[in-house]
């Protein structure tokens, strides 16, 4: 970096390239961080459950004991719980993209009194901490029969559980010339035949962001089904994948089932991050230039 | 429908028909379309906070009816409760290794992350990959990478001559260890420095070459003012978030060795939702959880009136 600044300008190919390798390396650097970790997994998914505790540990697998990946998931009964997790997650996913694009669509088309109000208490409640609900709600819920159902996991979400959402989706909403409306209006359409049908085909990446990370939210979620589930039949995946390493099952993990199927447990959201990265990029990057402004 | 067809007047007859009825039905259309956020807003916001506080203030097990003591809980946490200060002190260590750590690692990897060399798109994808991976998941792969004996870090280290650590199970560095699994998810950092990053106006910086800036210059002078209220953001964003620290020690330490990662989220946990056998102190874990509450309100004040000082905004925001 120095060389650079010192070189004189007719020298100043040769210091790129040396930049260019440093680059290479600080890159691969980067790279190795990330990926090592999930290739260990992966190779001890593969091991068999004495090798794991072999000292020194060998980095790679003698025998690949694909079995695990059959015996792993049947600990936790895996099926179940990951159908108790899709149905939990989709109902999520759907119930707060939905109130969010509605509210949204309020805050920024629709000219009713408390307009501003009602977005700054959205926005504002942005700040409040979750862990300030945990207690009255669990109370709540408890006092009408809500526990240890999914309703706490999925009703707030129909219930625009998320406030960043409808930040974000007043935001895009913003964004759309309002002669659309008019021309819309002007055809005869009323107001949710205008959302439905010209607004929600227009505002689709910034649904499908904000769908992408309520998966991701509810699919990851791990302290409101621990605190809501009591019978492990309905637990979602993530409290049934904390409890196979828990010291309360009172012998040593079998590490090898258990990262074959945390394999398994990680594929939906990975296959979903590779299939849509740029509205991952793209909603966070939303944050980070809407506040700019 | 039928109307539209009957021609020329009477479509403008219907259209403004249309207008007339909007002015009110635009009213009536967006309390329909806003009531479920409104509902959600008085149901998870305006109640828990109210009850919360009020819980705060009493003895309660959550099956017979709270008992009013006033500020006991308080007295009892800041006098007699052995777990209480340790609790804040975890916190507090937590958040001040991690906060700093985590814009200082997300910037440089934005900073890297916003060149331009062939596979750049492959580092940023990799490096927010962690966060896309679900917290249980990569939390317990971690916790297995650093199992003092058959963990992978302990061997690299080894193998390559270096000092290996008991890292969870040591009661100076299981924090620092839980800091370390926390920042594998820097890239959640990263991706908005890189957004704020892309922001930049690119003529600031042919500007600064015309003017012949080194690259340190052009960072503190261009790049770190033009990003400042993104800079700002992400400290309350990530000092919020630490302080609510809950998975990562819940699952790795449970709290320990001792009381060095027993974070005051888990205290809150563990007062609250004991296990089984133990009764649930749910008045007690209120008035914590409305201290941290406390906590997060005066971080997010401190840090927005002393921004001023060096965040940069121009005259025309608004």
């Amino acid at each position: 970096m120095t060389e650079a600044t010192e070189a004189a300008p007719p020298a100043k190919k040769k210091p790129r390239v040396l930049g260019t390798t440093s680059w290479y390396v600080v890159a691969l650097f980067i790279c190795a961080v990330m990926v090592v970790p999930l290739l260990w997994m992966i190779t001890i998914g593969l091991k068999s459950r004495t090798a794991v505790f072999d000292i020194p540990p060998k980095l790679l697998p003698h025998e690949f004991h694909w079995s695990n990946f059959i015996n792993g998931p049947q600990v936790i009964h895996f099926p179940r719980l990951f159908l108790n997790s899709m149905i939990i997650t989709s109902l999520s996913v759907l119930g707060g993209v939905m109130t969010a694009m509605m509210a949204g669509y309020a805050l920024a088309r629709l000219r009713f009194p408390g307009r501003k109000l009602w977005f700054y208490l959205f926005v504002g409640s942005m700040l409040l901490p979750g862990v300030v609900g945990l207690i009255p709600l669990f109370q709540l819920y408890k006092s009408i029969g809500w526990y240890d159902t999914w309703l706490p996991l999925i009703v707030p979400a129909f219930l625009g559980g998320n406030p960043l959402f409808i930040f974000l989706a007043r935001q895009y909403f913003l964004a759309i010339p309002y002669s659309i409306d008019e021309a819309a209006k002007i055809d005869g359409a009323g107001h949710l035949r205008i959302f439905v049908s010209v607004m929600l085909p227009l505002t689709r990446p910034a649904w499908l962001t904000m769908a992408i990370l309520a998966f991701q939210a509810s699919w990851n979620d791990f302290l409101n089904p621990l605190v809501y589930l009591y019978s492990s039949g309905k637990w979602p995946l993530s409290v049934g994948m904390a409890s196979f390493i828990s010291p309360f099952a009172g012998k040593t993990p079998d590490w090898s089932y258990y990262m074959a199927t945390n394999l398994l447990y990680m594929l939906p959201p990975l296959i979903i991050f590779f299939a849509a990265q740029r509205y991952f990029i793209q909603g966070l990057g939303a944050l980070g230039s809407t506040n700019q402004k | 429908m039928n109307r539209s067809s009957l021609g020329t007047p009477g479509r403008r007859r219907s259209a403004r028909a249309g207008m007339s009825r909007n002015a009110g039905s635009d009213v009536k259309a967006a309390y329909l379309f806003i009531a479920p956020a409104m509902i959600g807003f008085f149901v998870f916001v305006g109640y828990p906070l109210v009850r919360s506080f009020y819980l705060a203030l009493t003895k309660y097990n959550g099956l017979t009816d709270p008992i009013f003591v006033g500020l006991g809980n308080f007295r009892r946490m800041f006098t007699t409760d052995p777990a209480f200060w340790p609790a804040l002190r975890a916190t507090g260590y937590l958040v001040v290794l991690y906060v700093p750590l985590s814009l200082v690692i997300g910037l440089a990897l934005a900073m890297f992350c916003n060149q331009r060399f062939a596979g750049v798109r492959v580092v940023r994808t990799l490096a927010y990959l962690p966060v896309v991976l679900p917290a249980v998941a990569t939390i317990t792969l971690w916790k297995f990478m650093l199992d003092p004996q058959v963990g992978l870090l302990n061997t690299l280290l080894d193998r390559i001559g270096l000092p290996t650590s008991l890292w969870l199970q040591s009661p100076k560095m299981s924090m620092p260890s839980v800091v370390l699994v926390m920042l594998w998810g820097v890239g959640g950092t990263m991706i908005i420095f890189l957004a704020a990053l892309q922001s930049v106006p690119t003529e600031l910086y042919e500007a600064a070459k015309v003017d012949g800036a080194g690259p340190w210059s052009v960072f503190f002078r261009i790049t770190m003012p033009m990003i400042s209220p993104i800079i700002l953001l992400q400290v309350i964003l990530q000092t919020t978030a630490a302080l609510q620290t809950f998975n990562q020690p819940k699952i790795l330490t449970a709290g320990g060795p001792g009381f060095s990662t027993n974070v005051l989220m888990l205290s809150i946990y563990n007062n609250g939702f004991p296990t089984l056998g133990r009764i649930p102190q749910l008045g007690y874990a209120s008035a914590q959880v409305w201290v941290l509450f406390i906590i997060i309100i005066a971080v997010i004040a401190l840090t927005a009136k002393f921004s001023s000082l060096w965040t940069y905004s121009d005259s025309t925001s608004d």
